[in-house]
């Protein structure tokens, strides 16, 4: 599994302040810990409180690529501050994201084609996130028939079963598990998964743990990719046990080692 | 139907390791030799860049190879007293891409050459030919440990690839490694996990040896179990290519011993009838042990039977056409 | 195997019209990739469809048979790019070459020999590939007389001719021979002979797209039973064809699932036996040669019984006592489990002691020694069975017998069991030098 690495977001108070007083340190700091510490991507979101995504967008994007190499995953629900930080950006990026409705999967795969970008889809529709695994898998198919539609490569997919917070929406946890499995046979090769994975521990009290447990038990069922925090050391060490669990990657002594050094 | 050529899309590719070095790089040597680089599984030129074709290095000893078969020791019966006649036959002669010099003398049950003998023999080599040179101790670490130091110095700035580091006794070689700018055989026991952590290891000593580490993944012969270091190979080499720096060191393939102390190698004709001409047999049966390992993604081959190495070098031109749709 | 959601949504008619009783084709196709419903539901599918999605179902590479009875010669089916992931299924089979214009019987009589016996096996060449060189359909003709009578062989018939393939079959036909080849020229006579005696066909192209485009015109014949020959000759483009087919073949390319064969053309026999090695290693199904030399043919056949291998099962070696040189009634005796790594391990090192020795191997069913010593396969009562099965007794003139260092707790017991005296060997074979210099010498 993939970190997307989820510090560069506005919703963080010293990247909100970098992002207005343009002070490229903070970013380029952040960009450098999380890429060190094992992301495979970084995600980048202006957050909420700015008033034009577009240009901010495309500053966080630039001076971002000055300080890191590794891919970004640009993380906005207006298309126009995506489509901005897409021309910046000098390697293939991600699309986070797009829901299974029409017309917006038909504005971000259209970009993703010209842009050569990976796309997140979430396993939702008009009426929000579905409660149960059959449900969000139609969804999923939605979003797969589209990429295909589009021409986009089905593995440049990440589908997002959409993980509710595990003190209000207990019951969804065993169906998110069910969706990430059953996405994998709709079809071959299969769409990617990926996660938002503090989500499932918001307003606890033990969030490291939650998160750490439900990032293990995610790829179990096959989770390709997860917004997270890179610089958990346990999370990633978590995760680069549970890839040798799962025979994703070659043990030997210092596996946790060099699944975090990988990139480097 | 037009069928649309299937390409693997590859995040990593192979490591580049130079070996031996020029009058401008400290070294004496007329050439550097590279291996590796590859972003392919081997020889689809059609899917990645094949930069380096495999290596084909020879076997000599530092002392008349008593237990080689007849039939063998006859290609070199004029020079095996002498190690740099030998080394010198081997490359004009034969056309050794390089000569991995067997330090067996040393061997405390044998003559237990010291460490002075093997560094005077080490330099006799060198001025003897000018491609970049392998190094084996006689394989029992307790001494090796002791000349594998001196052997280092004697060839300083050469470049010289030195084996063997084990996962329980490295840091001899890997220490003469980096004391004298010497590259580094790491040798595990059929096992890749104990490959990558060797990797890991030696990294940790010094991190510019990562470029300079060859992995052995330790062969079976055809016959033998071959097929496991087969597999480890295949499994390496598409790790390699999919990301996993720890295994992306190049491959040596050591065939000299496994396959020569094999019946299939050096029984006369009238001892198994059944099994053909012997003097075609032998070389025949290091060859396919050499092919196969081709296919399993080796980058460096170290032989003994001319014959077997001609017929390998030959393999290697065909195989290296590049073919690209 | 089933198809996925996508796969069947794209052959449905996206009308989205509801009479399956499901809101969208999009969900239909997944009820029905879930097996919960019938193609049938749907009344608007269309017959291309049907078939595509039934042909899309079978498996990724066609399994084909040449040969009847116990010599049938199974080809295709196979699932892996790499054999650690799981086993190939059917070993390459190798045919020799015999041209109608030179000495059949004699030729065959050759092949008839290639049988080697190495490490308890037994290796053979199981085809014959007879080759219409003289051009003419009477030779050909008597030259599968020959064939017919001389050997019970799988025959592969190489003619383009098909007249002279006509012929040839008329002798031949009910040992259900592998026929090559059809081509663009032939390929609509030699498809109907084919189909006509029920024997499989090779296709040959002049290069991958275009033997893909000749396999789906012979399949529209009505033809399946094929193997797939890319006309490509040189070895390096031959490595790269047998890949792409391999690998689209996987991927579910109707037009390359289908088992292949590689012809060598290097003339000085080493070269040839080095293509040949290269393309059995690479994924082809029949391998055809000029080679007969026993002395060549030994060592590919040997790389082919360690590549079929089932990577899952440890390689085993027979058990049993093992003679490692002269040995006498005075050697000595070591022991160890019959996983192949292992005991080979073991008997380089023995052997380099020069030191004649007796080896026992005891059967742990391929397991390593602490495997097996955990797994109670290599304990005293299997270790003294194993001296009683090869009535170790009666071969030497002492009771010692060495076992591995990393079972010495074994020793009290074992004594006591067997009746013969152990002496504790080296933890590792490497040891064994420096143990049998100070025991044995």
């Amino acid at each position: 599994m993939i970190i997307i690495g989820e510090r560069i977001n506005g919703m963080f108070r010293d990247i909100a302040k970098a992002i207005r007083e343009k002070d490229p340190k903070p970013v380029q700091e952040w960009a450098r810990k999380q890429e060190e510490a094992g992301a495979g991507y970084l995600d980048i979101n202006v957050g909420p409180a700015v008033s034009d995504r577009v240009s901010a967008m495309k500053w966080l994007v630039e001076v971002t690529q000055e300080a890191s190499k590794i891919p970004l995953c640009l993380d906005s629900t207006d298309y126009d501050a995506i489509e901005a930080g897409l021309e910046v950006c000098k390697e293939p990026a991600m699309i986070n994201s797009v829901p299974a409705i029409p017309d917006k999967m038909d504005r971000v795969f259209t970009m993703a084609a010209k842009f050569n970008a990976e796309v997140i889809g979430l396993a939702m529709g008009e009426e929000g996130i579905p409660k149960d695994a059959e449900s969000r898998v139609a969804l999923a198919m939605e979003l797969v028939a589209n990429c295909d539609a589009y021409g986009i490569p089905i593995d440049s997919l990440y589908i997002d079963p959409l993980a509710l917070p595990c003190n209000v929406g207990q019951a969804h946890g065993p169906e998110v598990f069910e969706t990430l499995r059953q996405i994998k046979l709709l079809s071959d090769p299969p769409p990617k998964t990926a996660i938002g994975l503090s989500n499932i521990s918001q307003g606890t009290k033990e969030r490291e743990i939650i998160n750490r447990t439900f990032a293990a038990m995610c790829i179990a069922c096959g989770l390709d990719a997860a917004v997270a925090d890179a610089c958990d050391e346990e999370l990633v060490a978590t995760i680069a046990t549970a890839r040798v669990l799962m025979n994703l990657d070659i043990f030997c002594d210092s596996y946790a080692e060099v699944y975090r050094t990988r990139n480097l | 139907m037009a069928v649309d050529i299937l390409k693997e899309k590859y995040r990593g590719q192979v490591r580049e390791v130079v070996l031996g070095a020029t009058k401008d790089e400290g070294g004496t040597r007329s050439h550097t030799i590279k291996v590796g680089g590859e972003k392919a599984l081997p020889f689809l030129h059609f899917e990645g860049e094949i930069p380096n074709r495999p290596v084909v290095a020879m076997e000599i000893w530092d002392m008349v190879p008593d237990e080689w078969p007849e039939s063998l020791k006859e290609y070199f019966k004029d020079v095996y007293n002498d190690p740099g006649a030998w080394a010198k036959k081997c490359v004009d002669e034969y056309g050794a891409d390089m000569v991995a010099v067997r330090f067996k003398s040393a061997d405390p049950d044998l003559n237990d050459t010291s460490a002075d003998e093997c560094a005077a023999t080490l330099k006799k080599v060198l001025e003897a030919v000018s491609v970049p040179l392998i190094v084996y101790g006689c394989g029992k670490a307790e001494k090796d440990n002791t000349i594998m130091g001196p052997i280092g110095e004697a060839g300083a700035g050469e470049n010289l690839l030195l084996g063997v580091a084990e996962q329980e006794n490295y840091k001899s070689v890997a220490s003469a490694a980096m004391a004298n700018k010497h590259s580094v055989i790491a040798q595990s026991p059929i096992d890749i996990n104990i490959a990558k952590q060797l990797n890991i290891l030696i990294a940790e000593m010094s991190t510019p040896l990562l470029d300079r580490i060859v992995i052995d993944p330790t062969i079976a012969a055809l016959g033998y179990g071959i097929e496991y270091c087969y597999s480890i190979m295949e499994r390496a080499r598409f790790g390699a290519l999919q990301g996993d720096k720890m295994l992306a060191m190049p491959m040596i393939g050591n065939i000299c011993h496994e396959v020569w102390s094999k019946k299939e190698a050096y029984l006369p004709a009238d001892e198994e009838p059944g099994w053909g001409d012997q003097a075609e047999r032998s070389p025949a049966w290091e060859a396919v042990t050499a092919m196969a390992l081709l296919q399993g993604g080796i980058n460096l081959l170290i032989m003994r039977h001319p014959e077997a190495v001609k017929m390998v070098k030959n393999n290697i031109d065909d195989l290296m056409k590049d073919n690209s749709y | 195997m089933g198809l996925t959601g996508l796969e069947i949504f794209k052959h449905l008619p996206k009308t989205n019209c509801k009479e399956c009783g499901f809101p969208t084709c999009l969900a239909f196709a997944m009820a029905l990739a879930n097996a919960k419903i019938s193609l049938d539901a749907c009344p608007y599918v269309s017959d291309e469809a049907k078939e595509a999605l039934s042909s899309a179902a079978a498996p990724p590479i066609r399994l084909v048979k040449v040969g009847t009875g116990d010599k049938v010669i199974e080809m295709g089916d196979e699932t892996e790019i790499f054999r650690h992931d799981k086993r190939f299924n059917h070993p390459t089979a190798v045919a020799i070459r015999v041209k109608d214009d030179e000495d059949v019987g004699a030729k065959v009589d050759t092949i008839n020999n290639l049988v080697f016996e190495r490490v308890g096996q037994q290796y053979e060449v199981e085809m014959v590939a007879l080759v219409n060189a003289s051009g003419d359909a009477g030779k050909f003709k008597a030259a599968a007389e020959t064939v017919a009578s001389k050997t019970d062989k799988n025959v592969l018939l190489m003619a383009e001719d098909t007249a002279a393939m006509e012929a040839a079959l008329g002798v031949l036909a009910e040992r259900k021979p592998l026929l090559y080849a059809a081509t663009k020229d032939n390929f609509e006579k030699m498809t109907e002979l084919a189909k006509e005696k029920g024997c499989a066909l090779v296709v040959k192209g002049d290069n991958l797209s275009d033997a893909a485009e000749l396999v789906d015109k012979v399949v529209a014949l009505g033809h399946k039973e094929l193997v797939i020959d890319t006309g490509s000759r040189e070895t390096s483009k031959v490595l790269a064809d047998m890949t792409q087919i391999r690998r689209q073949a996987l991927k579910k390319v109707r037009s390359l699932g289908y088992p292949t064969i590689a012809l060598t053309t290097e003339e000085d026999p080493r070269e040839e036996l080095m293509q040949a090695g290269v393309y059995m290693s690479k994924y082809t199904g029949v391998l055809v040669m000029n080679n007969d030399k026993k002395e060549h043919l030994l060592p590919l056949l040997s790389w082919r019984s360690n590549l079929f291998t089932d990577p899952q099962k440890p390689a085993q070696v027979e058990p049993g006592m093992h003679v490692i040189g002269e040995a006498t009634e005075t050697s000595p005796v070591y022991c160890t489990t019959n996983f192949s790594l292992t005991f080979y391990l073991v008997e380089g090192e023995v052997s380099s002691t020069r030191i004649p020795s007796y080896i026992i191997s005891v059967d742990t069913g391929g397991l390593s020694v602490l495997t097996s010593y955990a797994d109670n396969r290599f304990i005293a009562e299997t270790i003294t069975k194993a001296l009683k099965d090869c009535d170790a007794e009666s071969k030497v003139n002492h009771k010692k017998i060495v076992i591995p260092g990393a079972v010495a707790v074994l020793k009290g017991k074992l004594e006591e069991e067997s009746g013969w005296e152990v002496i504790v060997g080296p933890r590792e074979a490497a040891g064994i030098g420096k143990f049998a210099k100070t025991n044995f010498a």
